[in-house]
């Protein structure tokens, strides 16, 4: 390895991105914006789900009880309708998430002192978001029979309501959240967003690289000069690497002062963990070029291979246990994930490098298979 | 004598057609020829679409549970055993030590640590408040609520039903309490299963990033190489050259709409589809035709392909990100919300999900498809009008 051919392919490489103006900009451009919109949009939290209700009693208590729904924060009301079949209409065209029908007889039921049975329809389409409402309007109930059966039990055995309610919920749970108190989700999404989008900007950025000199035919220049394989993939790569970089150098400074993410951990670990991270990221983008022959394939194959396992299987939305076991041997696969961890312990936890070692380890391993592969598979010549 | 014969052609539907014919040919040969990116297409719309699909679920599944127990009682043991799966996974007791716990949560190794105390029975026998601890990891703060609430709930419902047997005594046993039973129905996907919703969703992701990559793709090689100048001073209009690109590349995403459809959304995942298979096939045509025309648009803006390539993902992750597809537009902010309804996507998703999942037909969807209809004209439009000023007629 002669260390001024390395230096004089960077260069070659450096002065055709600067060239081109438009993509030297969209090489930063992309990755700052994709993680302004991520950080706003992409959130789970399930608030403000539209709302009907049918009300078949019209009584006093039905009110209440509608009310319940009507006042948390977690529905969004949009209107009580006349008939189940309005409510149909209103769930398929998406206009609401979810119903409850309050069946005629409740409140006479209810005085009577019988159970009465409340139907809630809720739209299963996005399950997760099933699940949630599932969960509100279980434990709106829970609130509602807490309350009646206080009233009820205080009236047979002539104690205080306030007596009764601390007799029926015996045991307290005390819970303490660890490493996101106030569980903001943008402090615990925004690091991950860095992971993200450090796998999709910088295998695109090097696939259409190495690509574009393959389709545009300059690569036989090189085939021709006494450039090395080795000096030529690493004076290619360099420029990728610290255009990356500087990306990630951004991205950390969005995600702490504009998402407002704490920082608990190393920032030197952090951006070395970061750097092996994007050498191999990069490297993927050099695997991709290695197999295509042109610019569009390097597209899609690079989006294909990087964003969807990015987004699934690295813990970034799905905790890894909760992975079945082939999703889970995906994700032990891919270096996306021992970057998850690397992330979540320097920005949320601020645990040492003692509690990550082996994940930084295993990203270093990574990066030297990639690069290896790359080596081992670029020729000096094309088939064609 | 030229301009006579391109006087006929304008007015002779067949050799319109004809030519039109022989340049989605040369799309489709050209296509042929990158092997490997029909590998990837292929790839794609099956492999990928699988993938995305199967073992993995947003629901908190399996969430490690440690704990320590110190009353070492009845009742201590038989609360730990209603953490259960499927939303529970308890991984074992650990002793008193509070520091093994905080390095398990450190680890990673654990997401949720119950601490029950000396005197929990006896607390909870004479009606004293029992206390629990809970510890829980919340650096994924929706899995840390999910994982909280869930346990708030197995605690609540412990602790009621320790208390209405009591209270019941004391109430001569009175059987009738008044009490609204919660009777929930899911409807669409009564089960929840995560894998028709995954499914779905990346095979619109799919089809939408194909039918902005491709046309744009196909556009700027020419551009790129220079055969566009061929083109140019060839019998055809602006239409011609863009037209064929749109087509054939549209027909490539139907098929592998179809072939994802058949394999793995019915075949593998009997996603059950409820509503007319010729309106999805309708709509998804509206659809990629409307987002081509993005692709083409962009296409005018793009010297080289390596830029077609950025300001595809720069269009795309928005689009794909905001249009609901894979967090609930509810959640987002308001301004965000009035971007999503912007994107031709949004009502591509709802439309797409009401036909497959909720059996859904045009007298339901009709609104939806018409504002698809005028934003994908719209454009559409701008589209070719760049590219007719770009390129001349």
């Amino acid at each position: 390895m002669n260390w001024h051919r390395i230096i004089a392919v960077s260069h070659k490489e450096w002065r055709e991105i600067v060239r081109d103006k438009v993509f030297f900009a969209l090489a930063f451009l992309v990755p700052v914006s994709m993680m302004i919109l991520l950080g706003y949009g992409l959130s789970l939290d399930v608030e403000g789900i539209p709302l009907a209700i049918l009300d078949d009693d019209h009584s006093s208590a039905s009110r209440e009880y509608a009310y319940r729904f009507i006042g948390s924060r977690y529905f969004d009301f949009r209107g009580y309708v006349d008939s189940e079949r309005d409510l149909n209409e209103l769930l398929t065209d998406n206009r609401i998430r979810a119903a409850v029908i309050i069946p005629p007889d409740f409140e006479k039921n209810l005085l009577s002192a019988k159970a009465v049975a409340v139907q809630t329809l809720i739209d299963g389409t996005f399950p997760f978001r099933a699940q949630t409402t599932k969960g509100y309007v279980i434990a709106i109930n829970a609130a509602a029979n807490m309350d009646m059966l206080a009233g009820h039990l205080s009236k047979i055995l002539g104690t205080s309501e306030e007596n009764i309610r601390r007799q029926l919920q015996p045991v307290r749970l005390e819970t303490r959240y660890l490493y996101n108190q106030s569980l903001k989700s943008i402090w615990s999404l925004a690091p991950k967003l860095i992971m993200l989008i450090l796998m999709i900007s910088p295998p695109f950025l090097t696939a259409l690289g190495v690509v574009r000199e393959k389709e545009s035919g300059s690569i036989y220049n090189i085939y021709v000069s006494t450039v090395s394989r080795a000096e030529f993939l690493v004076g290619k790569l360099f420029p990728y690497v610290a255009i990356s970089m500087v990306n990630a150098a951004v991205l950390f400074l969005l995600a702490t002062a504009l998402f407002g993410a704490p920082f608990k951990g190393s920032v030197s670990i952090f951006f070395l963990a970061t750097l092996l991270y994007v050498v191999c990221t990069t490297g993927i983008g050099l695997l991709v070029s290695v197999f295509v022959r042109t610019q569009i394939a390097a597209m899609i194959v690079a989006s294909i291979v990087t964003l969807v396992p990015a987004v699934l299987y690295s813990g970034v939305l799905i905790p890894i246990f909760s992975l079945e076991t082939t999703a889970r041997i995906i994700a032990h696969l891919l270096p996306a994930m021992y970057y998850t961890n690397i992330v979540t312990a320097c920005f949320m936890k601020g645990t040492g490098i003692g509690y990550f070692w082996l994940d930084v380890l295993i990203l270093a391993g990574y990066a030297a298979l990639l690069m290896g592969f790359g080596y081992a598979l670029f020729r000096k010549r094309t088939a064609t | 004598m030229m301009q006579k014969w391109m006087f006929s052609a304008m007015h002779n539907p067949m050799i319109w057609l004809r030519r039109l014919h022989v340049m989605t040919f040369k799309e489709f040969l050209q296509l042929k020829r990158d092997w490997m990116l029909l590998i990837f297409i292929v790839y794609a719309f099956t492999a990928d679409i699988y993938l995305a699909g199967s073992g993995v679920s947003l629901q908190l599944r399996e969430a490690v549970l440690y704990f320590t127990d110190q009353d070492k009682s009845v009742s201590s043991r038989e609360l730990v055993y209603r953490f259960q799966p499927p939303n529970f996974h308890v991984a074992g007791e650990i002793s008193e030590n509070p520091r093994k716990a905080l390095q398990l949560l450190d680890e990673g190794d654990a997401m949720v640590v119950l601490d029950i105390g000396a005197d929990f029975e006896k607390e909870l026998i004479t009606g004293a408040s029992a206390r629990i601890q809970m510890q829980i990891d919340t650096s994924n703060s929706v899995q840390g609520f999910l994982a909280s609430s869930y346990a708030q709930r197995i605690v609540a419902d412990y602790g009621t039903e320790k208390a209405m047997t009591r209270l019941k005594a004391l109430g001569g046993g009175s059987a009738s309490l008044p009490r609204i039973i919660d009777d929930h129905r899911v409807w669409f996907n009564a089960n929840q299963n995560d894998t028709w919703f995954m499914s779905i969703t990346e095979l619109l992701t799919i089809i939408t990033l194909f039918s902005v990559l491709l046309p744009a793709a196909a556009m700027v090689r020419e551009k790129e190489r220079g055969t566009v100048e061929q083109l140019l001073v060839s019998p055809l209009s602006s239409f011609q050259i863009m037209f064929p690109k749109v087509l054939s590349m549209t027909t490539v995403i139907l098929i592998g709409c179809a072939i994802s459809l058949a394999l793995v959304l019915k075949g593998i995942f009997h996603v059950p589809i409820r509503g007319s298979l010729p309106l999805f096939f309708a709509i998804t045509t509206l659809f990629v035709f409307t987002t081509a025309g993005l692709g083409l648009f962009i296409s005018t803006i793009a010297r080289n392909l390596a830029q077609v390539g950025m300001m595809t993902i720069l269009v795309f992750t928005p689009m794909l990100f905001l249009s609901g597809a894979w967090t609930p537009p509810e959640a987002m902010p308001f301004w965000m919300r009035t971007v999503m309804y912007a994107s031709p996507l949004h009502y591509y998703i709802d439309t797409g999900f009401g036909i497959l999942l909720k059996g859904a037909g045009v007298d339901i969807l009709w609104d939806e498809i018409l504002i698809m209809g005028i934003l994908g004209g719209v454009i559409f439009g701008v589209g070719m009008a760049r590219f007719r000023k770009q390129f001349g007629n």
